[in-house]
């Protein structure tokens, strides 16, 4: 497998969890493109307009790269937070719906503003990796990170606040957690997520335009979780990596990829309506892996 | 521009997004989702609208210089093309729907599994007839002028008729609505599927009735826009497809009427904008879209939204 396909892998991976954080607490956020191609535009505009982020050359520094990401998410997460207060007052099908338009809205204007390089979009954006294979071990430990990050959410107070609220909004309120700051919190994670893995994505494409962040990107990325399962954080990791790979694994096939592709979107959920990962196969995991270690200790006695 | 001019313009474009609203409205009142394969089965009834006037297919895709054997008038082409996309409608049910329900799963898997078949259904087109535009000549439509003046203004036949069909079929559906028996029992479904189902109403009937209603909605419609301004691709109804959701919001999820004043609106309001800002004409719908949604949630003629505890 080559390292630029393992790249827009692990980049799905990222925007699978920007998807899953809202989920948590029960809320089905279609924004994540948004704010990803806001991201990306950060990131495009800073390197290839910015002396100092520039780098000299086709190069840029790797400190540059990491202080575009860090600005990229805080933009998104401050548009998050601007719009999230109304927005989040919606359920359901609605608040799916909102986030929709919000993802078209940011689309139109990355295609109108003046300083976005219309369709075309920007070009030439410095590379902080003279390979691929920097940019996977780069996204690697970003993806750890967050995966750490949501593994330490299930043991926090927020974490189970969250899970509370996904079960039972009501309930959750009744029993005094503050319903409305904690989806705030979950949706603008979601948002600083997508537009970290934006930045970077910038990068790694080498240029940008506003079909980054599209209608048929909500609802990709809302299949990869759907897809691995939205209980844990493994599900949307594992739904991003196969559902990227997908496409370019079916590329034999040829003309019949997509089409390919959309029978597997209608038959996931019709055959796993809960996802790859389960509790009960995350159970039935752990019981294999205990099992396994027994059996080598084992192992040195046998004769 | 005058303003009469910019009115027809607005009203006609309107009068499309109010037909594509209301398939979608049809389906969310009684499933309570968002089909999203609807943009591609308005997308089919534009191509058999072409294929059923004595179109021929262009050089790439599989089917490459096919032809039906007959030629139909417009008048006798659009109609057909509804009942064909009718029938993709109700497979799509078949495939998309019916086994979530029938496994009582959660009901927004269906934006999944729907998109899903609306990606299938594009790159089928695709596949079969290749990704450049077609146009239906404006003389399918016989002996009717092109154009004719109004008031001053001059109004395209092809904007008139989708205007005159969209109220038309808008009244015969509220007809219906209000005066079968069929659509007593729809409306029930869409009021509480179980009770419904108790009364003696087959539910599963009726969410097909709904499904193949949105579906002739759709072709009828389709072929309309494909007359009015050509049919750009297997994607050409994705667009249309994000309008008639923010439509279907502005007029009220699951309200008829409201599917139809929405679309106008929308309409006029895009119409409207200055020849300098047209870049962000496609911004308006969703700028409404987020207004009504923070001030008024049901939309302009919903119902109250239910608060269940």
């Amino acid at each position: 497998m080559d390292a630029a396909l393992l790249e827009q892998m692990l980049l799905g991976s990222l925007l699978a969890l920007s998807v899953y954080l809202p989920l948590r607490c029960g809320q089905l956020s279609l924004a994540t493109p948004g704010f990803y191609a806001v991201g990306g535009y950060v990131a495009a505009l800073l390197s290839t307009g910015v002396a100092a982020f520039a780098g000299s050359g086709a190069t840029s520094p790797l400190p540059a790269l990491v202080a575009e990401m860090v600005l990229g998410g805080m933009l998104a997460g401050l548009i998050a937070l601007a719009i999230g207060g109304p927005v989040l007052r919606l359920r359901g099908i609605y608040l799916a719906i909102a986030t929709i338009a919000l993802v078209e809205i940011l689309r139109v204007l990355n295609l109108n503003l003046p300083f976005t390089g219309g369709a075309m979009g920007i070009f030439g954006i410095p590379q902080p990796f003279a390979h691929a294979g920097g940019y996977v071990l780069f996204t690697l430990a970003l993806l750890a990170l967050a995966c750490w990050l949501c593994q330490r959410l299930e043991a926090m107070r927020l974490g189970r606040a969250m899970a509370a609220i996904r079960d039972d909004e009501l309930a959750a309120a009744s029993v005094g957690i503050d319903t409305p700051r904690t989806k705030l919190i979950a949706f603008v994670a979601s948002a600083v997520l997508a537009g970290i893995t934006g930045a970077l994505a910038a990068h790694f494409f080498n240029s940008w335009n506003a079909r980054a962040g599209s209608f048929d990107a909500s609802i990709t990325t809302l299949a990869f979780v759907v897809f691995g399962g939205s209980r844990f954080w493994l599900g949307p990791v594992l739904g991003g990596l196969a559902l990227t790979a997908l496409p370019e694994l079916l590329r034999p096939v040829g003309d019949l990829r997509l089409i390919l592709f959309g029978a597997v979107i209608l038959l996931g959920p019709l055959f796993f309506p809960q996802g790859l990962v389960t509790a009960e196969r995350l159970r039935w995991l752990a019981a294999l892996l205990r099992l396994g270690r027994k059996r080598g200790h084992q192992a040195p006695q046998a004769p | 521009m005058d303003l009469l001019q910019i009115l027809v313009n607005g009203l006609s474009v309107g009068a499309v997004y109010g037909l594509f609203a209301l398939g979608y409205t049809l389906v969310f009142s009684v499933l309570g989702v968002i089909n999203f394969a609807h943009g591609a089965v308005f997308t089919l009834g534009a191509y058999f609208t072409y294929l059923l006037i004595g179109g021929a297919v262009g050089a790439n895709g599989l089917l490459a210089g096919f032809q039906l054997p007959f030629a139909l008038p417009f008048w006798g082409a659009l109609p057909l093309a509804g009942l064909g996309a009718a029938l993709v409608a109700l497979l799509v049910e078949r495939v998309a729907f019916r086994p979530l329900r029938r496994r009582r799963a959660d009901p927004l898997l269906a934006l999944i599994t729907s998109l899903g078949a609306g990606v299938i259904l594009v790159n089928l087109i695709q596949l079969l007839v290749g990704a450049e535009s077609y146009a239906i000549p404006t003389g399918a439509l016989g002996g009717l002028p092109a154009s004719f003046p109004l008031l001053g203004a001059r109004v395209r036949t092809v904007q008139a008729l989708l205007l005159g069909i969209a109220v038309l079929l808008l009244a015969l559906l509220t007809l219906w609505l209000e005066g079968s028996r069929n659509g007593k029992g729809l409306q029930a479904v869409a009021e509480d599927p179980e009770t419904a189902q108790l009364l003696g109403i087959d539910s599963t009937a009726m969410v097909r009735l709904a499904f193949g209603l949105s579906g002739f909605l759709a072709g009828v419609a389709g072929g309309l826009v494909g007359l009015s301004v050509s049919i750009a691709g297997p994607y050409f109804g994705i667009g249309y497809g994000l309008k008639g959701l923010a439509v279907l919001v502005l007029g009220g999820l699951g309200s008829v009427p409201g599917a139809v004043l929405g679309g106008l609106i929308v309409g006029l309001a895009e119409a409207f904008v200055p020849a300098d800002w047209s870049g962000y004409k496609d911004a308006v719908s969703y700028g409404f879209l987020f207004l009504v949604l923070l001030l008024r949630p049901r939309g302009l003629l919903g119902r109250p939204l239910p608060t269940k505890v």
